[in-house]
């Protein structure tokens, strides 16, 4: 066997670093109890939405699947979860939602963190001008109410899912821009940037190549925690009216308990499950998040 | 009086726990400190130095482990409930802190945090912020200042302050001059002098340089990896230092006032050990240029030796005449 | 705490309202680009109606005329009529906004009281029981939109028991003046205020914590205890003071939070405040209400980073304090 046949392209090292890192993270999130519970909860809403059409047919959302039942009727052996106001099992739509709210929630996430962290990588590298317009431009949208914002901008843009969710990515970039800003300020007093710079390459292949990777982790752990923010604000939006009644989320679904009189009539079949599944995520993506930044960010440890 | 130490401790352990498990820090040190004595404690820093100044008035954290006895003026430290303990600390004992800088509380006027001090322990004895303030040479106005607002020589002239406001027996400097510049340190040395003689106090003086225990200490103590390895009269000791680590430390440093020294310095070459994996035996062996076989296994006890017998020395060549003073 | 750094913190609130003033009109005329289609449907309106329409909502001309005119009308306070009530908005706004003060004042000074405490408490004793009880808790409470504490509240507090109303303002038919009304005020503000404090509660509690945990290793918590004061003196003078200092503009920041909190709550307990007024306004799409509420929201948060900034320069003395 020839030498060459041992050697391992750079791009294989690459990729055997990476896949230790990986392992060295889930050995760790292994033993990070509140962090693994969250993701085994995780794991678990992502089946039902992955599993929703197995559960219950997708046309029981239709208003007409409800005319032969009973409006707010109690749970039942045939309706596990009661119906609601117009006789659709709530079970049904609770499983349904769970795709809505956690396609929102994550699409939203996308928008926020590929806005945010273009921001805080360019205004941290890119000193100057640019630098510091991007920086105020930050600075104001840390400042504007973020949930009036969206709901402006979700009745100008129209009410579907998708606008919900780029509306939402749009109003919650701004934290994330702040904290990979200053990451990337921390990384370039390092002096592994300067080198680069150093030896002639350009802002691009630099901020792609050193600055990036230095920052991932960081990303990627504030993108597990931009999620449950993401979630509990489409929840906010349906509940103000946003969103598609037949197709509901978690938040619509509150709505319409809300709007139904399911409270007054002590029809908690209908108002207790989504809010159970909000705080559900929210809380298993909070702690997933927690253990991930506690991983990546060792001074956190313990906290 | 030599009957009756100010401060007395015998056979002191400190352990801290980590994460990685025990660290020993201090491992069975012996000290006494007279009325009006100053004895100073030399070595690198984490040799255990600031650990003991901590455990003196039990400032560790709080699953730190202290075992032995610590007697300040006759009572047992280690043994006190936290009430007692609160009324020793500063009153009996109080300690100027290394570094001014992160000392004082950055959102409290300096008068008001001198005066804290004084309320807590007010007695028939006590001073006003003004006398302090003047004993060590700041005006009535830094009382309403922060200590922002002041320099690093001036904030340490307030922890010293600080420290004698309350009319203590023992005061604990822990390295009382680091971090300032050449001629505020001097400044800083002469005051503490001054002050120490004025009132008759007991002081234990910290520090990783052992030029400065030159003419302020009447003995000298010094400590590697959680020991005592060498104790003795300052003159003594600073001239002639026994131990090989005394005088890898002595070197390491100009002997103010012997031009001779300055033009040669030694840097003792490698790092303290690390308290988690001590080496065997003696554990300065690894360091040391005049190790023998035995040094590996051997710990030898600090014991006294033949020629002086205010002297005592941890080591095998304690006694060796080819050693002895040049 | 000089006059340099207040005048800096008030022009900069000043710049900021303008940004927000420029951005509302950028919000409401450029990414919008047919504002006249929201006004219950087009087809109703006749040309000459659609000639009106224009005029009041100050849509004829280039986008720079009608910038002008913007600019104009704001800076008089004019917001035009509402589409729903075709009352003028500040009429609307103004008659309004005593309400949601109310609520919203309330709300965070007791959320902030609290959530000081508990984040100053579990901090200085990390590890210990309050701490593990109390962070589980916040993180729940974190986790829970706000509207659906209101719900519960409703559900089983106001809905079982009958202790407190279920919403409004006041009780219909109620005596409007004296005493007796105050009491029905703040029989009404219970739940509202219970629910905005809630909510918001676990950020805040979290945010301190944070704060408390970052200054526990300072050396000068170890002077206090060389000093021999007693641990809470400790926390209560050094501790405290310092770790208030990071949470306060963080405080601040959250702040815009709670303005969408009592937008919700206030929608839960049909309590007719600002935040009812802008979920009416979502439901019937009224461009010029949202406009101005847009803009009051964010004046109120950049007022309430404004006082934030003035608190942390009266706490921290190496703010601008020139010697």
């Amino acid at each position: 066997m020839s030498i060459e046949a041992v050697q391992v392209s750079p791009r294989q090292m690459t990729w055997l670093r990476r896949r230790r890192a990986l392992l060295r993270v889930w050995r760790e999130l292994r033993h990070d109890r509140s962090g693994f519970t969250g993701l085994l909860l995780l794991v678990f809403f992502g089946v039902v939405a992955a599993a929703a059409p197995l559960i219950a047919d997708r046309s029981e959302l239709l208003a007409a699947a409800g005319r032969n039942n009973p409006d707010l009727a109690a749970p039942s052996a045939k309706f596990l979860l009661g119906t609601d106001d117009i006789g659709r099992s709530v079970l049904s739509q609770l499983v349904w939602g769970s795709r809505v709210s956690l396609f929102i929630g994550l699409l939203a996430t996308v928008v926020a963190v590929v806005i945010g962290s273009t921001v805080g990588l360019i205004s941290g590298y890119v000193k100057g001008r640019v630098g510091s317009l991007l920086l105020a431009i930050d600075d104001f949208f840390l400042v504007v109410p973020f949930l009036p914002l969206a709901i402006v901008l979700a009745v100008i843009l129209g009410r579907s899912p998708v606008t919900l969710a780029l509306v939402i990515g749009f109003t919650s970039w701004a934290g994330s821009a702040r904290l990979v800003r200053a990451q990337v300020l921390s990384l370039s007093e390092r002096g592994y940037v300067e080198r680069a710079r150093a030896l002639g390459a350009n802002s691009r292949h630099v901020i792609l190549r050193h600055v990036l990777p230095g920052v991932a982790p960081l990303i990627i752990a504030n993108a597990t925690l931009i999620v449950p923010g993401a979630i509990l604000t489409e929840s906010t939006l349906s509940f103000l009216g946003f969103g598609d009644r037949l197709s509901p989320s978690w938040g619509k679904l509150l709505d319409g308990a809300q709007s139904s009189g399911s409270i007054t009539l002590n029809a908690w079949w209908y108002y207790l499950p989504p809010g159970i599944c909000i705080i559900t995520v929210v809380l298993a993506f909070t702690l997933f998040g927690r253990a991930l930044e506690r991983i990546f960010d060792p001074r956190l440890a313990g906290r | 009086m030599i009957d009756s130490p100010v401060l007395k401790v015998r056979d002191l352990y400190v352990t801290y726990q980590s994460s990685f498990g025990p660290v020993p820090a201090v491992r069975g040190v012996d000290l006494d400190i007279a009325l009006g004595e100053t004895l100073g404690l030399a070595g690198e820093s984490g040799c255990g130095k600031s650990t003991l100044a901590m455990a003196l008035l039990r400032l560790v954290p709080p699953a730190t482990q202290i075992s032995g006895s610590i007697l300040l003026d006759g009572q047992s430290v280690l043994t006190m409930k936290p009430g007692q303990l609160r009324l020793v600390r500063w009153a009996q004992a109080s300690i100027v802190f290394q570094g001014a800088q992160h000392v004082l509380n950055p959102v409290q006027r300096i008068g008001s945090q001198i005066d804290e001090a004084i309320q807590l322990h007010h007695g028939s004895t006590s001073s006003t912020v003004r006398e302090m303030l003047a004993l060590v040479g700041l005006s009535d106005g830094c009382a309403d200042d922060y200590p922002h607002e002041l320099s690093g020589g001036q904030k340490q002239r307030v922890m010293i302050a600080m420290a004698l406001s309350c009319n203590p027996l023992l005061i604990i400097a822990d390295e009382p001059t680091t971090a300032l510049d050449v001629m505020v340190q001097a400044q800083i040395l002469q005051l503490l002098d001054n002050i120490k003689r004025e009132r008759g106090l007991s002081m234990l003086f910290i520090t990783h340089d052992l030029s400065v225990l030159s003419h302020n200490t009447d003995r000298v103590a010094v400590m590697y990896a959680g020991r005592i390895v060498e104790v003795g009269p300052a003159e003594e000791l600073l001239r002639g230092s026994i131990h090989p680590y005394s005088r890898a430390l002595a070197e390491s440093f100009p002997i103010i006032g012997d031009p001779k020294s300055r033009h040669q310095p030694k840097g003792l070459a490698g790092d303290p050990p690390d308290p988690n994996s001590l080496p065997s035996g003696c554990p300065f062996h690894p360091r040391c240029n005049v190790a023998i076989d035995s040094c590996k296994s051997i710990d030898i006890k600090l014991s006294a030796v033949t020629k002086s017998i205010d002297r005592q020395v941890a080591c095998v060549h304690a006694n060796d005449e080819s050693r002895s003073v040049k | 705490m000089n006059f340099l750094y207040v005048t800096k913190k008030l022009l900069s609130a000043f710049l900021t309202l303008i940004a927000v003033v420029i951005f509302n009109f950028f919000l409401f005329r450029v990414v919008d680009r047919d504002p006249l289609a929201k006004y219950r449907g087009r087809s109703k309106l006749s040309i000459a109606q659609r000639e009106i329409m224009i005029e009041r909502l100050g849509l004829n001309g280039s986008k720079w005329q009608q910038f002008i005119t913007y600019i104009k009308s704001t800076a008089r306070l004019d917001f035009g009529r509402s589409f729903d009530s075709t009352r003028p908005v500040l009429r609307e706004i103004s008659d309004r906004l005593p309400a949601t003060l109310l609520l919203v004042g309330i709300s965070t000074i007791l959320t902030i009281l609290i959530g000081v405490y508990i984040g100053a408490r579990a901090g200085w004793q990390r590890g210990s029981r309050f701490d593990r009880v109390s962070t589980s808790a916040t993180m729940v409470l974190y986790a829970t939109p706000e509207f659906f504490f209101g719900m519960l509240l409703l559900a089983f507090i106001a809905g079982r028991t009958g202790w407190f109303p279920t919403g409004g303002l006041r009780d219909v038919g109620a005596d409007t003046s004296g005493f007796a009304s105050i009491l029905d005020r703040a029989h009404h503000l219970v739940l509202p205020s219970l629910t905005l404090t809630l909510g918001y509660l676990g950020s805040y509690s979290l945010i301190m914590r944070t704060s408390m945990l970052e200054t526990l290793g300072e050396d000068y918590l170890t002077t206090a205890r060389a000093k021999g004061l007693r641990d809470r003196d400790v926390m209560m003078r050094h501790a405290v003071p310092n770790a208030l200092l990071p949470s306060v503009s963080f405080i601040a920041i959250s702040f815009g939070f709670v303005i969408g909190g009592a937008i919700t709550t206030e929608t839960v307990f049909s309590y007719p405040g600002l935040g009812l007024a802008t979920a009416d306004a979502i439901r019937n799409t009224d461009l010029p209400m949202l406009q101005a509420l847009f803009l009051v929201a964010s004046s109120a948060v950049i007022i309430f980073n404004l006082l934030a900034d003035l608190t942390y320069g009266l706490l921290d003395p190496r703010i601008g304090r020139a010697k």
